[in-house]
């Protein structure tokens, strides 16, 4: 089934270096763009730094069934576009760039990006979560190039093969039969003895031939010399290690909030979640922070759009108790 | 059978509607033995009569073969993306799923004639004496890949040294399997270096200035 699908516009110049922003948003999924719709309908003069994907997670999602107002659903791709349009219909500069650095030490604060450094007096930070990597020998190396985290994307070069997907939640079920429509067989290697994913996706791996559980194991290597062979894993109970043949790892541990930016100039928790608190506040006085990044419980789009909001509410008052920073 | 429904349709007149200048959507078939040639003949065709300044003109592989030794193009499906001049940007095989935002993208690219780089990357890019060949393999179903696609054809747009092809793995498995291919986006300069992944614009230009002195 062909189908083509539209993307956010992309940015027709790129913003000014010497302007100081009233606000920069960090991250442009749905915390970061409904902070902007907000902040744009305030005139709040904002930039976006979209990062890798704009629209986010949604952007990378199939269909969206529980975000109020699409009773039929959404395709991710097509919510996250409209999330961008809007925001950019208020009047919001975007730059699709990814941030590399912060100073908050200093006042304007300071935004790196891998191709310019921007100036604002306060800051949204919704950067979301990345997947989480397994950190044993042989991710990196091969990480790309028999490593995966994305089946939608790579499922094609794996007909025929072995696959062993590593997780037990949804994105591992979901993911893994999904790759039963290339691979010969799906090896889904969990950590416990029951899968987390919900129900109706348990009864859909049960009941598929292709798809093979070993449980209370964890990946301990990835190996091969040019190109993946298999894994070795370890069985949690028991202790012994064996190896699985395997052509790919397609690796769906849940996602993680990718704060080493923060480390040191904002009150992190023991797991990397930016602290908040419900005035979406960080520990430095003007700046916020919404969405993934500091929800280490829900971790849903309807949840991170509210955040957004109230982070965007939240600066706009700042910016009246400071008014001398006020651009106007 | 429309490839385009028509709310894609309206989305994309809007988005076309502004076009600074006239773009030439060239597009290479053959009559037999080419999956996608069909599909891709008819959505550059529908894309076509979205704005009118964009012509959709279609060669034969085959028939026109010095046509397409003028263009650089070896394999089909193919579209060479131009503007008020070739600025290298290229398309084999269908551009569909999220690949369709690339191509849309390449119409403005081309049509404005001003690539959207840093300054620091517009420097190396102005450097540049040798050719520069940047293939990024794709899928259609990737979501990070038309940002690798766009990046490379931004680079083509801002230098007559540098072409930028997308490849659809998925139709040209041979050069998946010639390029290694088991990941994408998978971005080939001049045959010897690699990038996995779709990565910040200053690692392309820190690759692409490996490639020049290998």
């Amino acid at each position: 089934m062909l189908d083509f699908k539209l993307a956010p516009s992309q940015p027709e110049a790129r913003p000014s270096e010497e302007e100081i922003y009233d606000l920069i948003i960090l991250g442009g999924g749905p915390a970061g763009l409904t902070a902007a719709i907000y902040a744009g309908r305030a005139r709040i003069h904002t930039l976006v730094i979209t990062g890798p994907l704009p629209g986010g997670q949604p952007a990378n999602t199939d269909v969206v069934e529980n975000f109020p107002g699409f009773p039929e659903g959404i395709e991710g791709p097509e919510l996250a576009r409209r999330f961008v349009a809007q925001a950019e219909r208020f009047g919001v500069r975007m730059i699709h760039d990814s941030v590399t650095g912060v100073d908050l030490s200093v006042r304007p604060f300071v935004v790196r990006t891998d191709m310019a450094t921007y100036r604002a007096h306060t800051l949204i930070i919704a950067m979301g979560a990345v997947p989480r990597r397994l950190g044993v020998p042989g991710e990196d190396r091969f990480f790309g190039r028999g490593v995966s985290a994305c089946a939608t994307c790579d499922g094609f070069f794996y007909r025929d093969k072995r696959v062993v997907v590593v997780g037990g939640g949804d994105s591992a079920i979901i993911e893994g039969l999904y790759l039963t429509r290339f691979a010969r067989e799906v090896v889904v290697v969990h950590r416990r003895d029951q899968l987390r994913a919900t129900q109706i996706h348990q009864e859909r791996a049960f009941a598929n031939p292709k798809m093979r559980f070993v449980w209370d194991s964890a990946v301990e290597e990835i190996l091969g010399e040019k190109t993946v062979t298999g894994v070795r894993v370890r069985n949690l109970k028991t202790g012994e290690t064996s190896v699985i043949e395997a052509e790919g790892v397609f690796i769906y541990i849940g996602m993680e909030p990718q704060t080493e930016l923060f480390a040191g100039q904002l009150e992190l928790d023991e797991r990397g979640y930016i602290v908040t608190d419900r005035r979406q506040r960080t520990s430095v006085p003007g700046v916020y922070a919404a969405g993934d990044i500091q929800d280490p419980l829900y971790r849903q789009l309807v949840v991170a759009a509210g955040t957004g909001a109230v982070a965007a509410m939240e600066v706009e008052k700042y910016l009246e108790m400071y008014p001398q920073n006020h651009q106007g | 059978m429309p490839l385009l429904n028509d709310e894609i349709r309206q989305e994309v007149s809007k988005m076309l509607a502004g076009l600074p200048g006239p773009v030439r959507l060239v597009m290479f078939t053959q009559k037999f033995e080419c999956e996608f040639c069909t599909e891709t003949r008819q959505l550059v065709e529908e894309v076509a009569e979205l704005s009118d300044r964009i012509t959709a003109e279609i060669y034969d592989f085959q028939a026109d073969r010095a046509k397409a030794e003028e263009l650089g193009i070896d394999k089909i499906p193919a579209i060479a993306v131009i503007g008020a001049q070739d600025y290298g940007v290229r398309f084999y095989g269908l551009p569909s799923g999220y690949e369709f935002a690339s191509f849309l993208q390449a119409i403005q690219s081309v049509a404005a004639g001003k690539p959207e780089l840093s300054d620091a990357t517009l420097r190396v890019l102005a450097g540049i004496q040798k050719p520069v060949h940047i293939q990024v393999f794709v899928t259609p179903t990737c979501p990070y890949c038309p940002q690798a696609v766009m990046l490379a054809h931004q680079m083509a747009i801002a230098s007559p040294m540098v072409r930028a092809d997308m490849v659809e793995a998925m139709e040209f498995p041979h050069l998946a399997i010639k390029y290694q291919v088991m990941g994408v986006p998978r971005t080939v300069i001049n045959e010897t270096v690699h990038i996995e992944g779709a990565v910040p614009e200053s690692m392309v230009v820190a690759k692409l200035q490996e490639a020049l002195r290998a």
